[in-house]
């Protein structure tokens, strides 16, 4: 009470004394409020999303996704070609690019990230798959790294490998590794990126200077600050006030209150990623032995199709997203305008006439009771898992549960964290679930969450689960998956994928509910220059690549002081008046109760 | 009219010099057994911990590699690191229960290191807002159970109450718009979270004026929230005494109103106060949750929450074990403490 009391009496004094520091030659900083802690800066090791952000500003890769629609674009290659058989990768290196310790970067760096990749067991773990193919590495001269492959692949467009300094991480070998955190110290983290980190100050703050060997050139801001912030409101909160510039990740309530807050510009950008009503196909191990307890009436296509009907995605997209999304059809959102297959007509639409007709067809009759039952008897009653830690996705199973309730499907609602929801998904041990995925530009991954080879399997006599989680075979789709895993050539690896999305589609082993936007919101009044990837309405940060943080600059020449971030003379003066007023208050009282001397009482 | 009963204990400094002495030897004593006590559940922690954390359900090895491109064999040599036979996951728990040879997954680094960067700004935090609850409150406490009835007592008890009613992070919350983004008259002038601007030196002069800059809004919430809790239990053990005997007889030789008060009354009302700090103290090292979720302040209440989103198996169990410890040894202490100063208790 006290504090809060000297601060009101100490306000204006300290703004006062903040607006009268002269106006020096200040760096530019740009300060992006963050959710979730980087747990790591090894790129070996850490794996959340603001860490992959500090490893790609950090350390450029041999190619780049462009900022117009995720094609490949040269980063440190300035040009690549392939033998006929597509069998051998020759990358043509930019000349004269330097480690920001001044050491030159050469092939020979390339090649040392490439096979340290190949070899180490901990590295593969978050880079496994782009080295996958690979039978050798070499760089024959500086500028000129070649990659020998197996099969022919088309991840050999995207190698977005980090590459490492060599003298660096020489010294730093397999078993170190697994230990290694990486944390910077001097001149920051040595790299090759637009940005170096110089400063992890954890669960707070992460700092980054411009890096002037940039083979780009040197940004247009100085620091970059990433904010640690555990509180969407106080988020919020720090953007209106300017502490900091930009806020992505953002509620949809929040992300209103800041639709009028004065120099901020709201942006709710769409996203790549999609959430889904999953169901159990018929949950079985990788070999074909069944598994688990799941409901025998979701092996029927049909009744999965009539769900499909009965799930109106655009009230879930108006009541759960507050509008801010897509309703969703197929695994790979639209966002990847090259890659998502749209149903156009013959779009699952809301129906729940059409549900019933569908079930009815089938066999499925209603009871007294109006629960629908197999032709054996067993009613249709499912249960449906939903995730603890997610608002959307209990309100999503609200919905559903209704909805299907309408169509005389019973469904007894459950929410578990993700945790435990993994488990009982690798078990087969589920109905239906609510959950989603982030889909990167290469589609791959997401296409092999529906392979048979990918449904749980048994190690030592106990069941795991694997990347499958609606159990999902089809042999077609497993041909047209290798297929696609094969097409080095864009266009015709975009007619497979989309083949392979329409089987599933009319499959319907997902409802895909939504395609949720990102919402952000930064300072126009201090910053301008952001790129959306892809454009125009694709997120502004937190990309394939660093687009914005290379052409973002301040909108005068000299961005104003942020308000009140470090009021220094204020603080002294506040500090000084505090403090005195506190000390002044306590010798007051010790005053009064000594006030007498003690002979003249006792 | 007897007005000195004679055994009416009263633990002023007029007592002879023989009862003290004896009453030191039964403090060691007593001392002594509570320590064997503590260590005795101590120990029940240190075992029940273990077991606790291995009857989660859930397969966090599944969800850590969800969307990540790990082949079987890797995730099985996670597995292996994960799940050893529990005999010698026992072992090396009891060999050192704070890192039990797995690395935190969230961090991948050894869980005692993370723990160590969050536990100063937790201890800072909630041991400002302790020693400031605890000092404002008793202070409100006795004025206010001293003078029942008076304004000040109606106006202390209705705001003490007020703001122990309120939810922290709610409190928080309003305390953050109106002096860090300022409202109206309110100026904005804390910054919204964290505990130093990023830039600044932390053991420079500056960089210290700057994390007192930043303690003050969740430190200010945390003491308006613990301050009832002193307040009204100094308070009523305060009007407690007010109607006994020794206090008639102080008076009674003529002393002033306020050393009644100050040599009397207080030290006898101090004891339940006394404990009720101790106990708190325990907590110091948990955190606070909300506060530190609403001031984004680094600290052990927050690595929790983390650690139990994960859930980091791992991490967790040293978490928990951390702070169940620290609760025995404030338990601990705080009975040795109120047995120092009062010997009624010591049985």
């Amino acid at each position: 009470m006290v504090l809060a009391a000297a601060a009101l009496m100490l306000g204006p004094l300290v703004v006062d004394a903040q607006s009268s520091v002269p106006a020096k030659a200040k760096k530019v900083t740009f300060t992006v409020g963050i959710k979730q802690d980087i747990d790591s800066l090894n790129p070996f090791t850490g794996i959340v999303a603001s860490a992959y952000e500090m490893y790609q500003l950090n350390y450029e890769t041999l190619t780049d996704y462009s900022v117009k629609d995720f094609s490949a674009k040269p980063a440190l290659a300035e040009s690549w070609d392939t033998s006929a058989d597509g069998l051998t990768w020759t990358y043509h290196l930019r000349a004269g690019l330097k480690w920001s310790d001044g050491q030159p970067l050469t092939a020979r760096d390339v090649a040392y990230t490439f096979n340290r990749v190949r070899k180490g067991k901990y590295e593969q773990t978050n880079f496994g798959n782009y080295v996958a193919a690979m039978t050798s590495v070499e760089a024959p001269d500086d500028r000129t790294v070649v990659i020998k492959v197996s099969k022919p692949t088309p991840i050999m467009l995207h190698l977005y490998v980090y590459i490492l300094p060599e003298h660096i991480w020489k010294d730093i070998d397999e078993k170190k590794v697994t230990d290694y955190t990486n944390e910077p110290t001097g001149a920051g983290i040595v790299g090759s990126g637009p940005f170096l980190v110089t400063e992890h100050k954890k669960g707070q703050f992460v700092r980054l200077r411009a890096n002037p060997m940039y083979w780009g050139g040197r940004p247009k801001v100085d620091e970059l600050v990433f904010r640690i912030f555990n509180n969407e409101d106080s988020l919020a909160q720090a953007l209106r006030r300017g502490e900091i510039d930009f806020a992505d990740d953002l509620g949809s309530n929040v992300f209103k209150s800041l639709k009028n807050a004065p120099g901020v510009t709201t942006f709710p950008a769409k996203s790549s990623g999609f959430d889904e009503i999953a169901m159990n196909t018929g949950a079985a191990l990788d070999d074909g032995t069944p598994i688990g307890d799941g409901h025998p009436a979701l092996k029927d296509k049909r009744v999965r199709v009539a769900i499909a009907h009965a799930v109106d995605t655009k009230t879930l997209v108006d009541r759960v997203f507050g509008g801010f999304a897509t309703a969703g059809t197929s695994i790979i959102p639209s966002l990847y305008q090259d890659l998502h297959y749209d149903p156009g007509s013959s779009a699952y639409t809301f129906d729940p006439a059409e549900a019933d007709r569908l079930l009815d067809a089938a066999g499925y009759k209603k009871a007294a009771n109006g629960i629908r039952t197999m032709p054996n008897g067993r009613p249709l009653r499912f249960r449906l898992f939903g995730r603890s830690n997610s608002q959307n996705s209990q309100q999503t199973v609200q919905f559903v549960q209704g909805w299907l309730k309408d169509i005389g499907i019973d469904v007894r609602s459950k929410i578990v964290s993700e945790d435990s929801l993994t488990e009982i998904i690798g078990q087969g041990n589920f109905d239906l679930f609510e959950w989603g995925w982030v889909v990167e530009p290469d589609p791959n991954y997401q296409l092999s969450t529906f392979t048979c080879a990918n449904r749980s399997y048994k190690d030592a006599g106990t069941v795991y689960a694997n990347l499958s989680d609606s159990f999902y075979c089809n042999k077609a789709y497993d041909a047209l998956f290798t297929r696609q895993s094969q097409q080095v050539d864009v266009a015709a690896r975009a007619e497979t994928v989309k083949a392979m999305q329409k089987m599933l589609y009319e499959d319907a082993p997902y409802v895909v509910t939504a395609y949720y936007d990102d919402l952000e919101a930064y300072r126009s009044d201090r910053f301008t220059g952001f790129q959306a990837q892809p454009s125009p309405h694709g997120s502004l940060l937190f990309q394939y690549g660093t687009h914005s943080y290379r052409t973002i600059r301040p909108v005068t020449k000299a961005a104003g002081p942020k308000a009140a971030q470090s009021p220094r003379s204020g603080l002294v003066v506040g500090g000084v008046i505090g403090g005195a007023a506190v000390l002044g208050g306590l010798v007051f009282l010790g005053l009064r109760g000594r006030r007498r001397p003690r002979s003249e009482v006792e | 009219m007897t007005l000195i009963a004679t055994d009416v204990p009263s633990p002023s400094p007029e007592d002879d010099r023989g009862r003290q002495r004896r009453r030191r030897g039964g403090l060691a004593g007593f001392a002594v057994r509570r320590l064997l006590t503590g260590i005795g559940t101590m120990a029940f922690v240190l075992v029940f911990n273990f077991f606790l954390f291995r009857l989660l359900p859930g397969d966090p090895i599944a969800l850590y590699t969800r969307g990540r491109n790990t082949d079987r064999e890797q995730i099985a040599a996670l597995r292996r690191a994960l799940n050893k036979p529990i005999g010698e996951q026992f072992v090396n728990y009891l060999k050192n229960p704070f890192s039990s040879g797995v690395d935190s997954t969230q961090f991948s680094r050894p869980v005692w290191d993370v723990i160590g960067d969050y536990v100063w700004p937790t201890l800072v935090l909630l041991g400002t807002a302790t020693v400031l609850s605890a000092v404002i409150g008793i202070a409100i406490g006795i004025k206010g159970g001293w003078r029942r009835g008076s304004t000040f007592d109606r106006t202390s008890t209705a705001a003490t109450l007020t703001l122990y009613a309120m939810p922290e992070f709610w409190l928080g919350m309003v305390l953050l718009i109106l002096f860090s983004t300022g409202v109206g008259v309110f100026p904005g002038v804390f910054p919204s979270g964290g505990t130093l601007t990023p830039g600044l030196d932390p053991w420079s002069v500056d960089g210290i004026l700057d994390q007192a800059w930043h303690l003050c809004l969740p430190a200010t919430t945390l003491t308006l929230a613990y301050l009832a809790e002193y307040a009204l239990v100094m308070r009523s053990s305060l009007v407690d005494e007010l109607g006994q005997d020794y206090l008639m007889t102080a008076r009674a030789k003529g002393l002033m109103d306020r050393l009644v008060r100050r040599r009397h009354a207080v030290p006898n009302a101090l004891l339940p106060t006394i404990t009720l700090v101790f106990l708190n103290i325990g907590f110091v090292v948990s955190g606070a949750i909300t506060v530190e979720t609403v001031f984004s302040w680094p600290g052990l209440g927050l690595l929790s929450y983390q650690a139990i989103r994960g859930p980091d198996v791992p991490l967790l169990q040293a978490i928990f074990l951390l702070f169940s410890l620290s609760v025995v040894a404030a338990n601990l202490v705080a009975d040795v403490v109120v047995a120092a100063v009062d010997p009624r208790v010591r049985t």
